[in-house]
């Protein structure tokens, strides 16, 4: 248990760096940012003074941040100037749609590769192999901005998915099973390009960390015993290979939120990426620091669910944190 | 971390223009001294004296004068020397870091020591690569000489050359005692090869010496049990006294 | 045998950096002039066999005509062909920036000749994509400059001295390597300056990658310096009486330089995508500059995005680069692991 506490700590640390990072990026504004929205004509400048003693602009950088985390503990983000409503909601609703849509890719891209990834490590050195090398390699070349503008405008111009958008209009009146179906194919685009820009260098990892095993003697001398291919392949090899491949799939978890900032931009996925973009363009600064706050959330809580799997999988940690 | 005792209670002296020969299994400490006779590691507690002064009462910059009189040639070359130098830059390159003479001065006299080794001029611009295992360590040998030290430290430096290489580069290190004058220290775990080097032979277990004398005389009538385990492991060695004992 | 594979990457490499580096001998026209008679042009042909059959020694091309009943669809304009020259004398221009030229690759007389088709503006793409690809090429160069430069001073640092910088750098490290580095680029560019000049945009996009990627040469770095520490020859050079100094210049430097080349054939395609990520979204080189990334910003407008196709080359061209990066890293990791092979044998006596 211990174990897992320390990871939550590790977990909970990351969190305040980064929000103190954030802090002082903000920090780094030249001028205060009050300044400019006073040339905003849409704020009063009742609601400026609030603000500025609400914030408390004029102290030293450490108190402004402890009070800040202060108001974080009670639930408060800040306030959004371009929405005229307080962040916390603002960035739940963006969250979980970026939510959806990594975890579905998470799962999507996972259960293509592995299998793909023990398969070609299977067979390594031959035909098949080599092809699924080629095709990987020619997948890598192309970045993710160029692949999802390409499937983008091939998506526009054929009409086969919708190019944006959560759910069509009209979507309340739909069935059940329609209302699945709309959201499956708002999602297949934003989804095929996390996949796809995901998927090369992740079958090429679990590829190079199964064929490593598959190479140890120790396998040789289980198969010389006699057990069967495929115990020796899913109950030997991909135990062994379990470390280096969950420890690979917390930083994919890194990987895809990155790339799904991206993804929701340019496909207009209703998520934290637009919302973000939207609120530096507005200078909108609370916004900016709670999108890159949920965002890390969600990182921890991969690795965080990494580290879980990883405790279920190798028994080394399990008998090191028992011991302790 | 918990810190390991090295060393406990060695006590021993070198004559000038002898060979001594320190013996002993893996992990009882002898190369951890060769590290703190070569002033490479800090001593924790105990004196050290070279040529009537004290080395553990100096300061760093003190300690900076005596370095160049002891000098140490390491086991394997592969990683003692550079491969990115050439054997000339190589042999040259403490006369470097002490700033001694001009360039031409530094080459001349590497080229020197580099022929004293048997390694011709032609071969001073290339690699260790192109090297085989036992030139290298003449090109190590070299490199401990030219600084012109009193006491060179051969931290198992026969050890990772094969059989036949091992009694050449002997030869070359005995020719260079006689010549030159050097008092060596001969760390290895081969009493074989000490017996045949040295002079005078202490050995060592777990960070103690267990029994000293004259080559012959340990090698005749070994006393310690130690003693006797490296003697059976020694091929070749020829031990009146040698029979079957309780390991 | 590596070798050759290296300076092969790098030949390709060299000539697709030096196609950009003369963009202006390359290009026809300049990338800002407009042409408001008309925008959105699809690319042009260039013919040599006419109407007729005949062949023609010189290359010609037709100019376009709105095609009767619509507003944005064009055709030929059979009626009167242009003479494609070469070597022609055009607007001036700078070649690597400096040399003052005014010869170009080949020009037109009379109708611009758009190979690639025209935006907006009537601005010529292909000469656009030519000039966009030095500066998306430059912060991509620069910003890994600068990354490998920070990354292998805290590296050394942190590797060499140990102690409590080592724990201080390497735990700041983490948290960099840990943070979706998209996020972190944007919030870090979140609050600097919107508005700036395009000279200013560069510069600060240059700062801002810098910032985001030092982290991993760092620790790659760290980890060379700290076995190079151990290593025999250090310790050999120590007992010679060299200092620190001494010991970092001579010996454990040199030993950084394959990892820093590998990381340069990495992390400088990531960068140049970095730029073309910020300057599409309108973080970046604003107009009218241009950049790959803002050359595509067009297309976030549906109308464009579904009726002029070749509004997209901009993205293509940066593919042929990875391309050449890729190829390089790979050679240079399959390299590294072959020394640390042959580094063991030797000549044989």
């Amino acid at each position: 248990m211990n174990y897992f506490l320390r990871r939550l700590l590790q977990g909970a640390l990351l969190l305040i760096g980064v929000s103190f990072l954030t802090f002082l990026f903000s920090t780094l504004a030249p001028g205060n940012y009050l300044d400019e929205m006073r040339l905003n004509p849409q704020i009063s400048s009742a609601t400026l003074a609030a603000l500025r003693s609400q914030y408390q602009l004029d102290r030293p950088l450490p108190i402004r941040y402890a009070r800040w985390m202060n108001s974080i503990a009670h639930g408060e983000l800040g306030y959004s100037f371009a929405y005229n409503s307080p962040v916390a909601p603002l960035v739940w609703v963006r969250a979980r749609n970026t939510l959806l849509l990594t975890t579905t890719a998470t799962l999507l891209v996972w259960g293509l590769a592995l299998p793909l990834g023990i398969w070609s490590a299977e067979r390594r050195g031959r035909l098949s192999d080599r092809a699924l090398s080629s095709a990987t390699a020619g997948l890598l070349v192309i970045p993710d901005l160029v692949l999802g503008l390409g499937l983008l405008i091939l998506t526009a111009r054929s009409g086969w998915f919708p190019t944006g958008g959560l759910v069509s209009v009209g979507f309340e009146n739909l069935s059940p099973i329609r209302k699945l179906s709309d959201l499956v194919m708002h999602m297949a685009l934003p989804v095929t390009a996390l996949v796809l820009s995901a998927l090369p260098i992740l079958i090429r990892h679990i590829r190079a960390a199964m064929a490593e095993v598959l190479d140890a003697s120790y396998l040789r001398a289980a198969a010389a015993h006699g057990i069967a291919h495929r115990k020796l392949l899913y109950g030997y090899a991909l135990r062994a290979a379990a470390n280096p491949l969950i420890a690979l799939f917390g930083f994919s978890v890194g990987t895809l939120l990155s790339g799904s900032l991206l993804v929701e931009i340019i496909m207009s996925w209703p998520g934290i990426g637009p919302l973000l973009l939207e609120a530096i363009l507005a200078r909108d600064l609370y916004v900016v620091i709670g999108g890159v706050l949920f965002s890390t959330v969600f990182l921890v809580a991969g690795n965080f669910l990494a580290d879980v799997l990883l405790y279920w999988a190798d028994p080394r940690i399990r008998t090191m944190a028992g011991a302790r | 971390m918990r810190e390991v005792l090295a060393l406990a209670g060695v006590t021993f002296s070198i004559f000038s223009r002898t060979t001594l020969a320190v013996v002993g299994p893996s992990g009882s400490g002898k190369s951890t001294l060769a590290s703190c006779l070569a002033c490479l590691e800090p001593v924790s507690s105990g004196k050290i004296w070279f040529a009537q002064t004290e080395v553990t009462a100096m300061d760093a910059g003190q300690q900076c004068a005596i370095r160049p009189s002891i000098q140490m040639v390491f086991q394997d070359p592969a990683s003692s020397l550079n491969p990115r130098m050439s054997a000339l830059e190589l042999v040259s390159e403490p006369l470097k870091i002490q700033d001694r003479f001009d360039k031409r001065e530094r080459s001349d006299r590497a080229y020197d020591l580099l022929e004293r080794v048997g390694l011709p001029r032609e071969k001073a611009a290339q690699r260790p690569d192109e090297f085989s295992g036992g030139q290298r360590q003449r090109i190590a040998i070299a490199r401990a000489l030219v600084l012109e030290p009193k006491l060179v430290i051969l931290d198992e430096a026969l050890s990772a050359l094969d059989c036949s290489v091992q009694a050449q580069v002997a030869n070359l290190l005995m020719d260079l005692q006689a010549s030159l004058g050097l008092t060596y220290l001969f760390i290895t775990h081969d009493l074989a090869m000490a017996a045949h080097l040295a002079d005078e032979i202490a050995v060592m277990e777990r960070g103690r010496i267990v029994e000293t004398g004259a080559a012959r005389s340990v090698v005749d009538s070994p006393q310690h049990a130690v003693t006797r385990r490296l003697l059976l492991a020694a091929p070749g060695v020829r031990n009146s006294a040698l029979e079957p004992q309780a390991v | 045998m590596q070798r050759r594979q290296i300076v092969r990457w790098l030949l390709v490499l060299g000539a697709l950096h030096a196609m950009v580096a003369c963009a202006g001998f390359f290009a026809p026209y300049d990338p800002v002039e407009q042409d408001r008679e008309h925008p959105y042009l699809p690319p042009m042909k260039v013919h040599v066999v006419d109407e007729r059959g005949h062949l023609h020694l010189q290359p010609f091309f037709y100019a376009a005509r709105v095609r009767q009943g619509s507003f944005d669809q064009f055709d030929e304009d059979t009626g009167q062909a242009f003479a494609l020259r070469f070597f022609v004398t055009g607007a001036k221009y700078r070649l690597l920036g400096f040399l003052p030229c005014r010869v170009h690759l080949f020009g037109t007389e009379g109708a611009r000749l758009y190979l690639l088709g025209s935006d907006g503006f009537g601005r010529d793409q292909f000469s656009r994509i030519l000039y966009g690809g030095q500066v998306s090429l430059l912060s991509g160069l620069l910003g890994a400059g600068f990354t490998l430069f920070m990354g292998a001073i805290i590296g050394t640092v942190a590797g060499f001295y140990g102690g409590w910088r080592d724990v201080l750098l390497m735990r700041l490290a983490e948290l960099f390597l840990a943070l979706p580095w998209l996020y972190l680029l944007f919030a870090l560019r979140a609050f600097l300056p919107l508005a700036v000049s395009p000279l200013k945009a560069f510069l600060l996009v240059i700062v801002v990658l810098a910032t985001v990627g030092w982290a991993r040469p760092a620790r790659l770095v760290r980890g060379v310096v700290l076995s190079a520490k151990e290593r025999d020859f250090v310790r050999a050079a120590r007992g010679f009486g060299a200092s620190n100094a001494y010991l970092l210049r001579r010996h454990i430097v040199p030993e950084t330089s394959s990892v820093l080349l590998t990381q340069a054939a990495i992390l400088i395609p990531q960068f140049v995508l970095a730029e073309m990520t910020l300057s599409f979204l309108g973080l970046g080189i604003p107009e009218p500059a241009p950049s790959w990334g803002n050359l595509l910003a067009s297309l976030q407008q549906y109308s464009v995005l579904v009726s002029y196709w070749w509004m997209y080359l901009p993205a293509v061209a940066i593919v042929p680069f990875f391309v050449g990066y890729q190829g390089l890293a790979n050679t240079l990791n399959l390299d590294v692991a072959a020394d640390k092979i042959e580094g063991k044998r030797g000549a044989p006596s």
